[in-house]
């Protein structure tokens, strides 16, 4: 016997009434959802009425962030990357507490990777000690805690000794920025860059560490001379390099919406501002944007390693 | 020959040529049947170096310096350019007769290596001394070096028929042999000077001038290379190790007090990045130096040398403590303006007095708040209280308030003179009121903050909320929410029902009075701390560490705060991150708060002067001396900068 019969079938007499329900007239898109057999059988289908689906839309609501790191037209991948976001609701309520960073390595055989990876992991858990577990473990805020940009000088100095010690002659560049709330804290050495947009702005936050850029500062190269001088790649600071690890640090205030993106020199090498900016406004969800910068790095042959973080601020 | 995939390199100092083989020749090898290679000296630009006893003189030692060329180029144009290379070098030095520079012997090759025989010089080289000790060489050593070399330089410059540019200055390069004179070695790079001719960059990083990276090598090279070496040998600091060209971050006499300003100044002249303003010639520099020795007076050298460095425009400040330069008081500026008017009371004032509608309100340890005119100083009235009165007014509703070391909070007609009401606390009272909200918020030595409803007769106490130590740093009310520090070390933020929102634990008292500015409170402690603390949860932003207590409240002006400390310092420095923009230095401390008005930034002194500053530069404006300490802070209205002293008087000065 058909199912549905059993089922929807009259009752016996002594059997429970099923509650009447309303034969749902079958619409046509509803009929095509169906069961062949039951269509063909011609029994009433009672279904329940779907209310109109939510829709849930790109919440903007908490920060977001987009991250990529491809190895490009080079051998092996250099560069490392790291996004770390903390959102907590629990007693105290703490802001929002993120780090991200960007390091491009250097050094003969395996050594660029290995002193970019090992600055980030360093920093990194810096960041996650000094900074995220007092508030994981309810500090409240003293004197006794050190401040964010002493932590990550500390971070760096750490870094920099790793560095030294195991993988001597390697290093990297490092452009990190930890987020708590709406202020970011940079921290940076070497030609990666952190960038500001805003309001369709791109403002450059970090400053290139580069002997052409002094020169360049100094009236001595134009900005075309300073991309075809012969020493182009000469950095003067980098991790690893130096006992004494001297950094740049910012501090800004994000207003809502704004995003800050860290990238290496294989990627605003090879697009420049105007392209980024472009590319960036085209895409509203930050890790599509990431990904659709390395693809343009990428179409246009690039000969380095491409990496790209990107932070965006909730509105 | 551009390289997109050349790997990153790191601007090392030089290490030696590490494509040449670690020397061929062997001691005991014979040269040309007359030069036996005794050892290894060094490694030169393009080759070792060898000692080697010359055998024409079989009855004495007479040693020679034997540099080799190996020709390791593998591209034809390339080895020919090698070889005329250093054959260059050696016929510029045949030519030259000069006591600075070692003399030429002899010079031969065969296959694809060439010897240039020179004189043997004994002695150390500028970076060996230098690095033979860990504490800075006499000064004056290091100027009569400078002089000498100025005058080979001299000599290679006039060279006929055309200039020779050295091209690699720098410390290990000049030799000072037993003799104690200086002798020039590795022309390596020495070339015949042809305007404008631009070659491809050599030359050692870190001594090098700018323009050489273009290729352009001119006598004025060479003088900031001298320049260069002599800054690394006066403050210890080796240029290769800083970032490129960052010589005017680095005053001479941050590092080494030694130095006089005349020798400093030649030197940071002969540094200047447009070659144009470095001295024109090395015999000019010369006299500069001669003239800058401890023994002339009002040397010809200009006492500030006018350059112009290139300042980056730098995008990010650097996290490192900053050492600019500390700037001795005086600097320039008017000593001894001459005051509108004063006022003499009956004790110290050390409070901020308060400047309402024509009248100067100030309070007294002579137990009284006085109220004088503004504009000529005469009395309008005086207000008795039984207690010093260490803290400042406010004016609020028709009205001015003032705390008392009587316990007692007062509310003054301002119309009249006469007191309105009292309210009384258990303990002094050195806070200033903050009037918010509809009522008067206050602190009190009793460890509680006061919120106090005025009305007609009396004051009210709506709440008070007991931090249990002392309250010396005055509320500051913002969105509803109270901020104040207190005796034992807490800054405290309540909202204006008196219930706790959060507090930030310093180690020692706070006494300064916060600010609040784009969402964040600036405060010092006793903790010879600045702090910059997020306005939401009180976490820290940035601090700055001092050498004493701060109990001076910091001032805002133009992207900056302004406070002292009790370490002489008064201190400027960003707002967003703490980086220091510029200090001053008064040698004594300063408990003054500062007061922007316009373009400038005044505060008092313990060492009895009230100061203007240029809020921008730190540059001194005018100084005021007083008869006594000035712990008091000054306040700025229409034009005037009115101040108390220890010396029981309130000052009117020209702003």
């Amino acid at each position: 016997m058909n199912l549905f019969r059993r089922l929807f079938g009259k009752p016996s007499s002594d059997a429970p009434t099923p509650p009447q329900e309303h034969p749902v007239q079958l619409t046509t898109e509803m009929m095509s959802d169906a069961p062949p057999e039951a269509l063909a059988q011609g029994a009433p289908i009672h279904t329940r009425r779907l209310g109109p689906p939510k829709t849930f839309a790109t919440s903007n609501r908490r920060v977001r962030y987009g991250i990529n790191s491809d190895i490009g037209g080079r051998g092996n991948n250099e560069d490392s990357a790291l996004a770390l976001m903390l959102n907590a609701e629990i007693t105290g309520a703490p802001p929002p507490i993120g780090v991200f960073m960007v390091a491009d390595g250097m050094g003969g055989h395996q050594d660029g990777e290995q002193a970019s990876s090992i600055t980030t992991r360093t920093v990194a858990q810096h960041v996650i000690n000094e900074i995220m577990m007092p508030i994981l473990e309810e500090h409240s805020p003293n004197a006794d805690q050190k401040t964010v940009p002493e932590v990550l000088v500390d971070a760096m100095a750490a870094a920099n000794r790793a560095v030294q010690d195991q993988v001597p002659g390697g290093g990297t560049t490092a452009t990190c920025a930890v987020l708590r709330g709406d202020l970011a804290y940079f921290a940076h050495v070497g030609d990666s860059r952190a960038y500001l947009v805003s309001e369709g702005n791109l403002e450059l936050v970090t400053r290139d560490h580069l002997l052409v850029r002094r020169l360049q500062e100094l009236g001595q190269l134009t900005p075309e001379e300073a991309d075809t001088h012969p020493q182009r790649n000469v950095l003067y600071r980098a991790v690893g390099q130096t006992e004494a690890l001297e950094i740049d640090a910012a501090t800004r205030r994000l207003p809502p919406l704004a995003r800050v993106l860290l990238c290496s020199d294989g990627l605003w090498g090879v697009l420049g501002d105007a392209r980024i900016a472009s590319i960036l406004a085209e895409s509203p969800d930050p890790q599509e944007a990431c990904d659709r910068l390395i693809a343009a790095v990428n179409d246009s042959g690039g000969t380095d390693n491409i990496t790209a973080v990107l932070i965006q601020m909730p509105d | 020959m551009t390289d997109s995939n050349s790997t990153k390199h790191m601007n090392q100092p030089p290490s030696n040529a590490l494509s040449v083989p670690d020397g061929s020749l062997q001691p005991g090898q014979v040269l040309q049947s007359r030069y036996r290679v005794l050892g290894i000296i060094g490694m030169g630009g393009m080759g070792a170096v060898y000692q080697a006893r010359d055998l024409h003189f079989p009855n004495v030692t007479r040693l020679c310096a034997v540099k080799e060329m190996i020709n390791m180029a593998q591209d034809q144009q390339l080895r020919e350019q090698t070889i005329r290379n250093f054959e260059r070098e050696s016929e510029i030095l045949a030519t030259l007769n000069h006591p600075a520079i070692p003399q030429v012997y002899d010079y031969f090759s065969f296959g694809d290596r060439a010897y240039l025989v020179q004189e043997f010089i004994q002695g150390r080289d500028l970076e060996a001394i230098l690095n033979s000790t860990d504490s800075f060489l006499p000064v004056e050593q290091i100027r009569q070096w400078g002089v000498e070399i100025c005058e080979v330089l001299s000599y290679l410059h006039n060279h006929q028929p055309e200039p020779i540019v050295f091209r690699d200055m720098k410390p290990s390069n000049v030799m000072v042999d037993h003799h104690k004179r200086v002798r020039l070695i590795d022309f390596g790079i020495a070339k015949m000077f042809q305007t404008g001719v631009q070659g491809t960059m050599i030359g050692t990083e870190g001594y090098s001038p700018p323009e050489q990276y273009k290729g352009i090598a001119t006598p004025a090279a060479d003088i900031y290379a001298l320049g260069a070496s002599l800054h690394h040998l006066l403050t210890r600091r080796d240029p290769r190790l800083e970032p490129p060209f960052s010589f005017d971050q680095k005053p001479i006499k941050a590092f080494n007090q030694n130095v006089q300003d005349a020798l400093a100044a030649v030197v940071m002249r002969a540094l200047s990045y447009d070659p144009d303003q470095r001295y024109a010639s090395a015999e000019a520099m010369k006299q500069s130096l001669e003239a800058a020795s401890g023994n002339v007076v009002a040397a010809a050298a200009p006492a500030s040398a006018p350059v112009a460095f290139g300042a980056p425009p730098v995008s990010m400040p650097v996290v490192a403590p900053a050492m600019a330069g500390a700037k001795a008081a005086p600097v320039s500026g008017v000593e001894n303006v001459t005051p509108i008017w004063s006022f003499q009371v009956e004790d110290a004032i050390r409070s901020t007095p308060l400047v309402y509608n024509g009248i100067v309100y100030a309070g007294s340890y002579d137990n009284n708040l006085w109220a004088l005119d503004a504009k000529d100083g005469s009395l309008k009235w005086k207000f008795a209280t039984e207690g010093g009165i260490g803290s400042s007014p406010t004016y609020a509703g028709g009205s001015i308030y003032i705390g008392s070391s009587d316990q007692r909070l007062y509310s003054i007609d301002v119309r009249t003179g006469k007191r309105q009401w009292n309210l009384k606390t258990e303990g002094k009272i050195f806070t200033r009121p903050s009037a918010a909200v509809g009522l008067i918020f206050v602190g009190s030595d009793d460890g509680k903050l006061y919120a106090i409803k005025p009305q007609a007769s009396s004051g009210r106490e709506m709440w008070a909320y007991n931090i249990m130590t002392p309250i010396r740093s005055s509320p500051v009310v913002e969105d509803d929410r109270i901020y104040f520090g207190c005796d034992g070390g807490e800054f405290a933020c309540v909202d204006v029902s008196g219930e706790p929102l959060w507090r930030f634990q310093t180690r020692r008292r706070i006494m300064s009075t916060p600010l609040i500015k784009d969402g964040i409170i600036f405060v010092g402690s006793d903790d010879w701390h600045f702090y910059a603390l997020d306005i939401e949860q009180g976490y820290p932003i940035w601090r700055v560490r001092t050498k004493g207590p701060i109990v001076s409240s910091p001032a805002y002006g133009d992207g900056k705060v302004f406070f002292g400390s009790a370490d002489g310092v008064f201190y400027a420095l960003e707002a967003m991150g703490g980086r220091e923009v510029w200090r001053y230095e008064t040698g004594q401390p300063i408990t003054s708060s500062p007061f922007v008005y316009k373009e400038s930034v005044y505060f008092g002194c313990a060492d009895n002067a009230v100061y203007s500053l240029h809020a921008k530069s730190g540059d001194m404006l005018w100084r005021f001396q007083t008869q006594g300490p000035v712990f008091s802070s000054p306040v700025v209205d229409n034009d005037t900068v009115f101040i108390g002293s220890d010396d029981k008087h309130i000052y009117a000065l020209q702003a």
